[in-house]
């Protein structure tokens, strides 16, 4: 009742905006044309406010543009936002993400292509430590915990102090403008952690004058809610963004429910087109529970997590040179069950100037500090933990390179010097050939790292090593390909190799954590499609990979598949689509030992989008999980949901 | 009575054919989840407890005769798994020992005198036991599952404790 209600108070509020803000745009006679979203409704504003130019297009012209960017979301590493184009890189338009049938912003992002592997149990909350899920392995790196893969968002690398690691669920959809994610890592533009690969998340801005208000409420099986509202506004040099996001859910069993509020508010000042300045602060609160092996469950054993992190950016960008700057700091406050309290802080600042020196020369210099520092103790037993703290400093360089329009090449390297490890230096090399109307070749090395984190030097859950060293890794990727409007094929062969791994071996009390030798990865990845053939677009990726001897939760087979269609109805659009996921050859443990069964499932989801009256737009969608109610699980013990429905609705005034 | 457009029949046959759909889904699905009852039938002196079933808990201690509530459980298949505690067992121990003031044992030449005090356990242990058959519960059931004393093994399938 809580809900439905909540729901009304914000359709009356929306109507209420409504007449506001279109008075307010149609008052000052906004003349703006470019919102920098691609999404439906940005195309409806400009229909609706530009009069005489636009309105000749009609809605199914519209929406067909709009499918056509919406499809454009996956290119081969062609596209600008990647500041290394020779990288094997997908991108993701943030809608794609904010339309993900149900799932978690990770869920949603391996759900991309086949070698991007997360695991889930299936609740609405991912949850923290190492009887979470949400681990992410690209390429078969990362995982639990995911320290071999780096979040940035806005150009700030996201992770907890002392774990190393980013926090799954606090990540939202609804300000994010792209999601950029480099497979095979990149430490030289990224630093540490950026091993197995890279997710880079832009937030979403408004580029013209005037507000958009957006509404995405949802409720569902095992009484899960979710409501995100976002606002958007610019008024002339000032912008403003902000969301907040609420998620709460009983779970599919007995301590799977949790709740999590995400806060996000940035505010951003133009002292000219090319010049601005940026502030960002994010909250972020996760209560939830370990439900512990479906065999034998656990009571209570809560955690509690407070995060925010806060950002300010000086950002040029000419024709010529585009310098930046960005500082950063970056806290948390964990507690759980067992009486264990930590208090982590990462602080950082980077400096970074680009300048064309000449129309086959670009040049990038940059310069990067960071600092790891934590507080842990047990507030039970009243025991502190002696730990230390490190910091980085780099110097960091990238030079493009373009002898002929259709080739690019680009070579950099890191020199880092860490407060513990002393000189590491990183490099890296690739190209990209564009040979022919969309057919292009490209390869790319990297030497990246990961430095071990304050939990693995000094925490004893379970066991800790202070004479750790970082982990090096060597990534090789190969990959010919063919993209245009209509047809995507894709093939890329990768190998890695790594030194100094570190890997937990046993159980407590018997744990260890050590610096393994050397080992090798390697697998092939392919990808095929075509889109809005008719109304109708597909899009198939399959992974296979060898990754030797260390085969926990990195399975050796991924298979996903979508299949999409929508028809409009003159001002009525119905979209439907189905998805696909098959996991092959997953094992609980390292050397092959303890495989579980594949994992199949299958989702669909329908959407009806409507204009209401001016521009206020309502969406209602529904969204179907595992329609086929197959059992499966990712981790052993830990059952994933059976069938499940969602239903919601967005409302959006722009 | 104007006609409708044929975007607004559209619009309002998806809505209200997605809302009885959502609504019959989302209340089938769940409500249609099996439902369990344990009962312990072992013994007058036995006691269970924590009983759990395919991701299903009960945070309650059952003595002899006495059942669980009836709780909706993920459909599937596991042996029920429970802490058991023999009172029976424990007074017998305690009072081999010594610690129960005022109660000894019939025979006196059976008190063990020669025990440390260091050695003397007076926790009451719970042991951990599951069925020994595999429960099925699928869709629509209701499993009432009686614990009986030929039908228990010990559980050594104990999971690790939580990492950080």
């Amino acid at each position: 009742m809580k809900v439905f209600t909540i729901i009304w108070l914000e359709f009356a509020l929306m109507f209420y905006a409504q007449d506001i803000f279109c008075a307010d745009a149609e008052n000052k006679g906004d003349n703006s044309s470019n919102t920098g979203s691609k999404s439906f409704h940005s195309n409806q504003k400009t229909g609706t406010i530009k009069k005489g130019k636009k309105r000749g297009k009609n809605w199914k012209e519209k929406k067909d543009e709009d499918e056509e960017s919406k499809f454009r979301t996956v290119v081969k590493g062609k596209k600008n936002s990647v500041k290394d184009v020779t990288g094997d890189s997908s991108v993701i338009e943030g809608e794609k993400v904010r339309k993900g049938k149900g799932e978690t912003f990770f869920e949603s992002v391996g759900r991309e292509d086949a070698d991007i592997y997360v695991t889930s149990r299936g609740g609405g909350i991912h949850g923290v430590g190492s009887g979470a899920s949400g681990g992410i392995h690209i390429r078969g790196l990362g995982g639990s915990p995911n320290t071999q893969i780096l979040i940035v968002e806005d150009g700030v690398a996201d992770y907890q102090g002392i774990f190393g690691h980013p926090i799954p669920d606090a990540y939202v959809p609804y300000l994010i403008d792209s999601v950029v994610i480099v497979k095979g890592g990149d430490s030289v533009l990224y630093g540490s952690n950026a091993m197995g690969g890279v997710i880079s998340i832009k937030s979403k801005w408004r580029n013209i004058d005037g507000y958009e208000l957006r509404s995405d409420s949802s409720f569902g099986s095992f009484w899960t809610m979710r409501e995100g509202l976002t606002l958007l506004g610019k008024n002339k040099h000032l912008s403003y963004n902000g969301a907040i996001s609420y998620l709460s859910s009983q779970g599919h069993r007995d301590g799977a429910g949790g709740k999590s509020f995400v806060g996000q508010s940035g505010i951003r000042y133009s002292f000219s087109p090319e010049v601005k300045i940026t502030l960002k602060d994010k909250v972020i609160h996760i209560e939830g529970q370990d439900p512990g092996p479906a065999s034998h469950p656990y009571y209570e054993h809560w955690f509690d997590v407070w995060r925010n992190m806060f950002s300010f950016a000086l950002e040029g960008n000419g024709d010529k040179l585009s310098p930046s700057m960005i500082a950063y700091l970056n806290y948390g406050n964990h507690r759980l069950y067992d009486g264990f309290h930590s208090d982590d802080f990462i602080w950082g600042g980077k400096s970074e100037i680009k300048f064309a020196l000449h129309k086959m020369v670009e040049i990038l210099l940059g310069i990067d500090a960071t600092g790891n520092y934590g507080n842990v103790e047990n507030r039970i037993t009243d025991e502190k933990e002696d730990i230390k703290g490190f910091c980085d400093f780099a110097f960091y360089n990238q030079i493009t390179l373009v002898p002929f329009s259709k080739l690019r090449i680009v070579l950099g390297s890191r020199e880092l010097i860490n407060t513990m490890w002393g000189f590491v230096p990183l490099y890296k090399g690739g190209f990209l050939w564009n040979f022919y109307r969309g057919f292009y070749l490209r390869s790319r090395v990297s030497r990246n790292f990961r430095e071990p984190t304050i939990r693995e030097l000094y925490l004893p859950y379970p066991t800790a090593n202070p004479s750790l060293k970082p982990e090096y890794s060597l990534n090789w990727d190969f990959g010919a390909g063919f993209d245009s409007n209509h047809l995507i094929f894709s093939v890329t062969g990768f190998m890695t190799y790594v030194e100094n791994m570190i890997k937990y071996f046993g159980a407590w009390p018997s744990a260890e954590v050590v610096n393994i030798d050397k080992t090798t990865i390697w697998g092939v990845e392919g990808k095929a499609g075509f889109k809005d053939i008719g109304p109708v677009s597909f899009l198939f990726s399959i992974n296979w990979q060898d990754v030797g001897r260390y085969t926990k939760q990195n399975p050796s087979l991924k298979l996903d598949a979508s299949l999409e269609a929508g028809h409009s109805f003159s001002k009525v659009r119905i979209e439907g689509g189905i998805s696909m996921e098959w996991v092959h050859g997953i094992y609980m443990e390292n050397y092959s030992r303890k495989r579980i069964p594949d994992a199949f499932v299958m989702d669909a989801n329908f959407r009806l989008r409507t204009k209401i009256r001016g521009m206020f737009s309502v969406e209602p969608y529904m969204i179907f999980r595992n329609i086929l109610d197959r059992s499966y699980a990712y981790i052993e013990d830990y059952p994933m949901p059976g069938f499940s429905v969602f239903g919601g609705i967005v409302m959006e005034v722009m | 009575m104007p006609a409708l457009k044929i975007e607004n029949k559209i619009r309002y046959t998806f809505l209200f054919l997605f809302s009885v759909i959502f609504l019959i889904l989302f209340n089938s699905c769940e409500f249609s989840y099996p439902e369990i009852v344990v009962v312990n039938m072992t013994s007058e002196h036995i006691l269970i407890r924590n009983v759990s079933f395919n991701g299903c808990l009960w945070n309650s201690t059952l003595a002899y005769g006495k059942a669980s509530s009836p709780k909706r459980c993920l459909p599937g298949s596991d042996r029920v798994h429970f802490e058991k505690f023999d009172a029976k067992q424990y007074c017998r121990e305690q009072v081999e020992d010594g610690t129960i003031e005022g109660i000894c044992l019939c025979d006196e030449n059976d008190k063990n005198d020669d025990i440390g005090e260091g050695l003397i356990n007076e926790e009451p242990m719970w042991f951990k036991y599951q069925t020994n058959y595999v429960v099925q519960a699928g869709y629509g059931d209701f499993i009432r599952v009686e614990i009986k004393l030929d039908e228990i093994q010990q559980d050594f399938s104990v999971p690790g404790p939580y990492g950080h």
